[in-house]
This record gives structure tokens, sequence and C-alpha cells, in this order.
């Protein structure tokens, strides 16, 4: 599906992408555009409620064939921010789980993490080969 | 007879389903590039992250019995063994238990070299009063003790500190007797252009362990340019001075750093080859820092950045060569991020830490008292910029200096984990946050990372080295690895990851 489609652009040396928002999230567009600010300005046009066009104007003079090698790029990058918004949605849970764990057995924490933390795997053996830990209040 | 095994199902039966554990990737030469909260990493085919997303990877395939083993994915068969990896996750972070290690003693300004980067601190090799007095060495030595590290490092360093030896003669015996009282293990070096040493100078170290660390940046002709002295003669004297401290402290105690200037990117080989004549074992093709002479070249920092990439691909090209011809000699930056690339373990390089190395590792104590976050944060203060001036040893304590404004509005730039641009960036294990050096060149602690140089630089260097690694050499592996292990080269290589 290619939800990006180059559209007429008001000037040569300019360039505009399309995004779904549907497709590529508000946030993973502005990273995009963090990365991309340094040889362009990213101006962001909201068309409606689910689609915007990113206006891609380069800050030196680029050639045609570098704008749309640019456009491809900025697309590819934003597919790349999308897919770790999602690997991140799956893993954010596991990710707090791992840090508290690695540093409330060192001792830099003055307070136990709230809440119960826990493997739902091992938790659900009777032997367990561990139980990472317990808030003792709890 | 040939054996024949039961099918691997008999014995662990293939899971049906499989959760990701968390990880950061990146695209690389045709592949992607996956690395962990360790900072462990796997190259999988292109796809293989939006597959993983979507949980269509095949349970029964070599990649996805990779991935599990690496800790990208468990699943109902498999525990994702948090203990582990938590392990390894705190072992990455090593550097910011036990406390400030290092602390560097400024013990005069005074100079008798004029060397363009750092003209901004250079006194006249007369002026006394740029020297540390006693009271203000007796409240260092005290703060620097109250550190809570076990293992302390006084790095003694000017302007030329030898040029007030007998601030140094002071400061030694004094902080011996203070970290024996308080069970510290102390490290003494002293940083010298080893311009003005004398033997009794050298036996004196030697009497009281002290190592010495001078500066070589290449042959005379690039040494001479970087560091001009009356006389022209800075590389002769730091070649005489070298062999004398080798003579009497041992050849182990004395080590040489380059500074890379503009005038250095277009001779990497000569200087490789000047390290390798002068029998050192180690180079550090250390970037330009960004103060004094670069900060007033800021608007080219780009095209900076670009030559000291190039001039560090060279100058690695060219060591790994010197190794292959049976000379054993490492580079530094290389070894500093394979470390944190192939092995479990962090860096003691206090400008390649998250949190930022800046005053949790190092802390400079001026020769006025002033207690800086790190050295260039000094030497931004000599332009009368004192953003980062932590206190004063005779009016703070180690608490208040760690609890006033200025130190918590740079901790709050200090890990790379929670800035714009490293957050979702795969090499976020292996880099740094620095604000110390985007304040300087981007008036802003936090920085822009889509212009940083510090980002550029780190990004591409790491890109280049995982080129290496996918690569694959054996000879290659077998030089990078004894430079991470310390072992011979033709040890055994470990595959780590």
């Amino acid at each position: 599906m290619d939800q990006f489609d180059k559209m007429r652009s008001p000037d040569e040396s300019q360039a505009i992408v399309e995004i779904n928002l549907a497709i590529i999230s508000a946030e993973a567009l502005l990273k995009t555009s963090h990365w991309f600010s340094r040889d362009f300005v990213c101006e962001i046009r909201t068309r409606n409620e689910h689609i915007v066009d990113v206006l891609l104007t380069p800050r030196s003079a680029t050639s045609a064939s570098e704008l749309e090698l640019a456009r491809q790029s900025f697309i590819s990058s934003a597919m790349d921010f999308a897919l770790r918004e999602k690997i991140e949605a799956k893993t954010s849970g596991i990710r707090d789980l791992l840090l508290a764990k690695a540093f409330s057995e060192s001792g830099v924490l003055e307070d136990q993490p709230e809440g119960l933390f826990g493997d739902r795997v091992e938790e659900a053996k009777p032997d367990g080969m561990f139980k990472i830990l317990s808030n003792p209040r709890h | 007879m040939a054996r024949v095994f039961h099918p691997l199902e008999r014995f662990a039966p293939a899971p049906t389903a499989f959760h990701l554990l968390p990880f950061r990737f990146t695209r690389l030469d045709g592949k992607e590039l996956l690395v962990n909260e360790a900072g462990e990493y796997i190259f999988v085919p292109n796809g293989t992250v939006e597959n993983l997303a979507n949980e269509q990877v095949d349970t029964n395939s070599e990649l996805y019995q990779d991935l599990r083993a690496k800790h990208f994915v468990y699943d109902d068969c498999s525990s994702p063994l948090l203990d582990i990896l938590a392990t390894k996750v705190r072992t990455k972070f090593d550097h910011i238990s036990g406390g400030t290690k290092l602390h560097i003693f400024v013990v005069t300004l005074r100079c008798e070299h004029s060397c363009d980067y750092c003209q901004v601190s250079r006194q006249t090799a007369s002026r006394g009063e740029f020297d540390m007095s006693t009271s203000t060495a007796d409240r260092a030595i005290s703060m620097m003790m109250d550190s809570p590290a076990r293992d302390i490092t006084l790095e003694i360093q000017g302007g030329e500190p030898l040029l007030a030896f007998d601030v140094i003669q002071y400061i030694i015996p004094r902080a011996k007797t203070v970290a024996l009282q308080r069970g510290k293990n102390l490290d003494i070096v002293v940083c010298s252009n080893l311009a003005c040493v004398t033997d009794d100078i050298l036996k004196y170290f030697r009497d009281e362990g002290v190592k010495v660390s001078t500066s070589l940046d290449g042959p005379a002709f690039l040494h001479n340019k970087n560091r001009p002295r009356p006389g022209h003669n800075s590389y002769e004297k730091a070649i005489e001075g070298i062999e004398r401290s080798r003579a009497i402290l041992g050849i182990e105690n004395v080590a040489a750093l380059m500074t890379t200037t503009a005038a250095s990117l277009d001779h990497v080989i000569e200087i490789v080859d000047e390290y390798v004549r002068r029998e050192f074992h180690s180079i550090f093709l250390r970037p330009i820092s960004p103060y004094g002479f670069a900060l007033k070249t800021r608007h080219r920092t780009g095209y900076e950045m670009g030559r000291f990439l190039e001039f560090y691909r060279k100058g690695l090209a060219h060591v790994l060569k010197v190794n292959r011809s049976g000379y054993r000699i490492a580079e530094v930056y290389t070894q500093i991020l394979l470390t944190k690339i192939l092995t479990p373990h962090g860096s003691r390089y206090v400008d390649m830490q998250s949190p930022a190395g800046e005053a949790w590792n190092v802390l400079v104590y001026n020769y006025d008292g002033d207690v800086y976050a790190s050295d260039e944060s000094r030497m931004l203060a000599e332009t009368n910029d004192r953003t980062f001036r932590l206190g004063n040893v005779h009016k703070d304590t180690r608490r208040t200096i760690f609890t006033h404004e200025p130190a918590l509005r740079m901790f709050q730039t200090s890990c790379n984990q929670a800035l714009a641009g490293c957050s979702d960036c795969a090499f976020q294990s292996y880099c740094a946050a620095d604000p110390v050096y985007h304040y300087a060149t981007q008036g802003d602690m936090y920085g822009y990372r889509a212009t940083s140089g510090f980002c550029s630089r780190n990004m591409q260097v790491i890109r280049h080295l995982f080129s290496i690694i996918a690569e694959d050499d054996r000879e290659t592996m077998r030089i990078l690895w004894s430079w991470i292990t310390g072992q011979s080269v033709h040890g055994e290589v470990v595959e780590c990851a």
C-alpha cells in the first residue's frame, strides 16, 4: 500500500510528502522531521483529520534527483519510527520491569518500586526458577 | 555406526507464540541491526523487525532460536531470564556506582607553551598567583576523599604542573595520608609536557609511585606546529622527557596522548608511525575538543567532523595493518566502543558515559578552589562562562556541589535514554550524553542531535565498527579482541555477541 503520493509542489525546489496519520502517528512524524531538519525545513500542514502534508524545503541547493531521494528517505524513516512505536508499545512494560530489577538490586533506588513485579511465564509455575521482586507492602 | 538422535520436539516442543523483549534497531549494509537494553546485538535480514512486531517469525527457524538466545524474544518454553538480562544491564551501567573516581587538580595555570587550542587558560610562566595555595589543596584533597568511591585517581595537571612542583610535593604526601585514613586506594598521575622535567623530579615520582602522562601529537613537524614554545623544540623536549621518564619510572608508567588539530588531519599515518617508532602500545585518535581552537571554527564543525571521521577510518586501518605486521598497538577510541559493543561492560572513559561522566565520575579542582564538572567546563570558565562551575572547595561540600542548581541543571540532560534523537537510537547503549559539549557547540546543554558533531561522530564511528564486525575477518577480530582483553593476539577468539 502506498499511502504516500507525491503531490504537485508549488515550487520545484521543494518536495511534499503526504502522510496518513492512521499509519504514521504524529509522534513518529515529528521524530522523522527532527532528523530531516538538519538539511530541510520541514513544514507540516494539516489537510484534514487523517492526512497531513510535509513540505520539505532544502536548506542548500539540491537537485531534483536528490530531492526525490530525500522524499523516499523521509518515507522510509517515518515507517521505521512507526515500527519503533509498535515495538515500544509491546515492550515498554517489560522494559520498566527490567530496569526496575536492574537498579533496585544495585541499591541505588531509595524506595522499592511500587507494585508487584514478575514474569508471567515464571510466575505461572509453582516452582518457577525466579520470582522477581515484590513490594513488601503487598 | 551413525547414532540417531530423537528430534528436537521430543525434548522441547516448539512454542506456539512468543513475546518481545525491548530492543532498538537501525539499518546497516542491507541488514537490520537489533540492539537490546544490555547492548547485545544481532544482525538479521531486512523485514525481520516488522515480522517480530506482527509476531510472524517462525518459531522453528534458526533466526528465532538466535533471537531467543540473545534476549530479543521469549516464549512459553523459555523464561525471559530477566534476572540475567537485568544483571547485564546493571553491568553496563557500572560506571555510575561508587561515586566520583577521577579528580583533576589544576595546580597552576602557568605554562611555557603557547598552544592555540588551550591559550584561553595559559598564563606566563613566572606568575605565581596562578598556583594552587596550600589551603586550597587541603580543602580539595578533603573533598576528593569525601567521594564514596573506594578507588580514587588523582590527576595533577595545569597549565604545566611541573612549574609548580612545590605544590605537587605538598599535595602528594597529604593525599596519601588522607587516603590511608579513609581506606581509599589512590592512584596518582601527573600530566606534563615534560619540557621542564628533571631526574630529581622523576626520582621523586618513582619513589611516590606516580605515573606520567604526556603529550605527543606526532612527528616533529606536527608536534612543534601544534605546540609552540620558546626554542621551537617541544617535540625534542617531549621525546627526551619520555626517554628519561621511562628510564626512571619504567616504560609501563609513561603514557602519551595526542590532540588532533586541523594540522593533524592529513597526517594520521605519520602520527601512528611515530607512536610505533617510540614503542607505545596504544594510541588514542581523539576527536578535537570544541573549545579554544575548535570553538573559533565552530561554523565549520560539520566539515571538520567529516575530516575527523576520514582521519579516524584511515588511522584505524593503518593501526590494524601495523598489528597484522606483528607490532601490538591498540587504538583507544575503538577499544572503548568495542568494549561496550562486544562485552557486557561499559566504559570508565568519562566522555563516553550515560549518565554523563561530568561530576559523577570526574571533578576538576581549579587552582583557585573552584570546582568544575570537567576540564572542558574549566576551559569554558577561562572565557568567563561559569555555567559548569559547581562550587568552591572553601565554601561548599560534596553534598552542596551535587545538589545546587548548576549540577542539577546539567544532570537533567545527562542521560541519553531521555534525549530527543537518542531515546530511539540503536546505538544508545554504546554512546553517551555530553551536556558540556552541546552547551559549548550549540549553546544548549540538551543539544540538537541532528546537527550535533558529537552525535555525528559517534554514530558514524559505531556504524564503521559494526561494518567491521559484520565482515567478520578472523584476523581482524583477533586483533580487536586483543585490545579489549589485553591478551595476546594469538589467544583464542571468544565470540561474545
